[in-house]
């Protein structure tokens, strides 16, 4: 291995990069750009209001005993209290006949109508104790808080996914236009060896990504103001660590694409999966054993762990979870590099 | 082995699925020399550059560059390798181009050297200037720079003046020869007579065989025409 060759390789690459300005704003602008977006969604605390409308007479003491709560209640006749909910005005219909509740809700959304279902089955204890829920139920945190918004606790996803699919695209499509171009062939046609060739292209492009990881992370905190209990550098090295295997990733698979459409469309089929069963939309440990499965071979799922571990919780870089999942994501790298070492045909003679 | 040839190979054959593209081919350049491989399209000229450019491996025979195995060679800094298509950087510039490829060929004083390669091809005062913003027949000429760079004892050249205009293509012939007077042996496809006429020697292939070889003037003799043009199709129609 000549670090010397590597190193011209990787120059080369810099050298490329900075002057295509459309690949560094895709690099540099739309991380903050989408993660501003997500900033004001999942930011502000969610309005947590359900709108109930009750069918036939409420007694005034009910209404009286809601004043305060999250519950918006309103009176109407069966009939158009059936309308509201049917179009949308309303999120439950409540009837109370005989000592007993009926809740009919419009049921398409599992997650809403859960949330919904609670609302009102803790107002209605509410409503028959007749004492505030808050006066018997205290909740504490082990981690988090109540100012804890759905972003504080994304936020550490969304940085390893950002950083991992910009990478892995660009290196696919900047390495598959080396194959195309013929510039390969002349580069194999040089005492340059495919260990170096690979090790250069890592070395550059690990260069980019370890900028961009800088910069949506001190985005992330210093701008969207994302809550964050652990060291930054050990977020960062987390960070380092999987972007270098997006790269060498981003490598081996443009072996498999014959132009640029191909290599774009082997995005979803890399980042979906990982999206899905990392960790991101559904906690690991709630995945079937199958999902699971597949999930343990993920690299953002190791990622997502060590940043959420980091972030929320405070865990430091010597913490053995952390460690463990730093050596998940470097064994990766290294094995996705050899792979990409592979993809590389020269039939030496 | 001989110390005067510089490629030999020996019964070299080359298969790619059902299509034979070197089917036993022999053939000896000596240093110096400036061979022409002349041949129809899919005759196997560039399977066997590529061979000797230790991209291929072959699936029989023996092709040895300087007494030693191809990719050993191209390692050694011995072959310098000029694609069909320039194949450079078009983000960067000439200079930077040719830096690149001066240092993944392990050239020392590479200033001077990339210097010295411009001037050879007459591009000196373009050396800033971004590689896509340059004519075609530009790019060819830092190709070919890019491939003197680390002073190849043997030039591989695929199909060097396609897209050449006429004064240029007499222009890196002139290089060409100046070379191989310099004691660099070349090997260059082609199926422009002209130029095959400049080579030292050629080498009629056709489906992965050579069919003939000799001077310009022993093939047009053998064949019984008129001229190199009319030889190359007498030969190559002529039953294998």
């Amino acid at each position: 291995m000549s670090l010397h060759r590597a190193g011209a390789v990787a120059r080369r690459i810099v050298l490329q990069f900075r002057r295509d300005r459309r690949s560094l704003a895709l690099l540099f602008v739309a991380p903050m750009v989408v993660l501003t977006l997500v900033g004001v969604l999942w930011g502000s605390a969610a309005t947590n209001t359900v709108r109930v409308v009750a069918a036939g007479d409420v007694d005034p003491q009910v209404l009286e005993a809601l004043r305060g709560t999250e519950i918006q209640l309103s009176a109407l006749d069966r009939d158009a209290a059936l309308e509201e909910l049917r179009a949308g005005h309303a999120d439950a219909m409540i009837e109370i006949a005989d000592n007993a509740a009926t809740v009919t809700v419009e049921g398409s959304d599992p997650t809403r109508t859960a949330a919904i279902v609670g609302q009102v089955e803790g107002a209605l204890i509410h409503l028959i104790l007749d004492v505030p829920l808050t006066a018997f139920v205290k909740v504490s945190y082990l981690y988090g808080g109540p100012d804890y918004s759905l972003l504080d606790y994304l936020a550490p996803v969304l940085i390893a996914v950002f950083a991992f699919f910009f990478i892995f695209l660009l290196s696919t499509v900047s390495f598959l236009r080396e194959r195309t171009s013929g510039t390969l062939e002349r580069l194999l046609a040089t005492p340059l060896t495919r260990g170096e060739l690979v090790a250069g292209y890592m070395g550059g492009f690990a260069l980019f990504a370890l900028l961009q990881a800088l910069v949506i992370l001190a985005f992330t905190v210093f701008v969207l103001k994302v809550q964050y209990r652990g060291n930054l550098a050990t977020i960062f090295i987390v960070e380092a660590v999987l972007v270098i295997g997006a790269v060498s990733l981003g490598l081996a698979i443009s072996a498999f694409a014959r132009n640029e459409l191909q290599a774009v469309q082997f995005v979803p089929l890399v980042l979906l999966p990982q999206v899905f069963l990392s960790g991101f939309l559904v906690p690991v440990d709630q995945l079937s054993d199958v999902l699971r499965a597949i999930s343990a071979v993920l690299p953002l799922t190791y990622a997502n762990e060590a940043l959420r571990s980091v972030m929320v919780k405070g865990y430091a870089l010597t913490d053995p979870l952390i460690l463990r999942d730093i050596g998940i994501l470097a064994a990766f790298a290294l094995l996705m590099a050899v792979a990409a070492v592979l993809s590389i045909r020269r039939e030496v003679a | 082995m001989d110390v005067q040839v510089a490629v030999e190979a020996r019964d070299v054959r080359k298969r790619f699925g059902s299509v034979t593209a070197l089917d036993g081919l022999t053939l000896t350049v000596s240093r110096g020399e400036i061979y022409g491989l002349l041949g129809p399209n899919g005759s196997g000229k560039t399977t066997f550059i590529r061979t000797l450019a230790g991209l291929l491996r072959p699936d029989g025979g023996d092709v040895h560059i300087f007494g030693a195995l191809p990719r050993a060679a191209v390692s050694s800094g011995a072959v310098g390798y000029m694609t069909q298509a320039a194949a450079l950087y078009g983000e960067l510039s000439v200079d930077e181009n040719l830096r690149f490829f001066a240092a993944l060929e392990g050239v020392t004083d590479v200033g001077a050297h990339v210097e010295d390669a411009l001037r050879r091809v007459d591009l000196l005062d373009r050396r800033r200037s971004t590689v896509s913003t340059l004519s075609s027949g530009m790019r060819t000429r830092v190709s070919l720079a890019a491939t003197l760079l680390h002073q190849p004892r043997l030039l591989l050249l695929d199909e060097p003046t396609v897209g050449v205009d006429p004064a240029l293509r007499r222009e890196f012939w002139e290089h060409f020869r100046s070379l191989a007077a310099s004691g660099v042996t070349i090997l260059v496809s082609s199926h422009v007579m002209d130029e095959a006429s400049r080579c030292d020697r050629l080498g009629l292939i056709r489906a992965g065989r050579l069919l003939a070889e000799g001077t310009a003037r022993e093939l047009v003799a053998r064949a019984g025409t008129s001229d190199l043009e009319s030889a190359f199709l007498a030969l190559s129609a002529a039953p294998a």
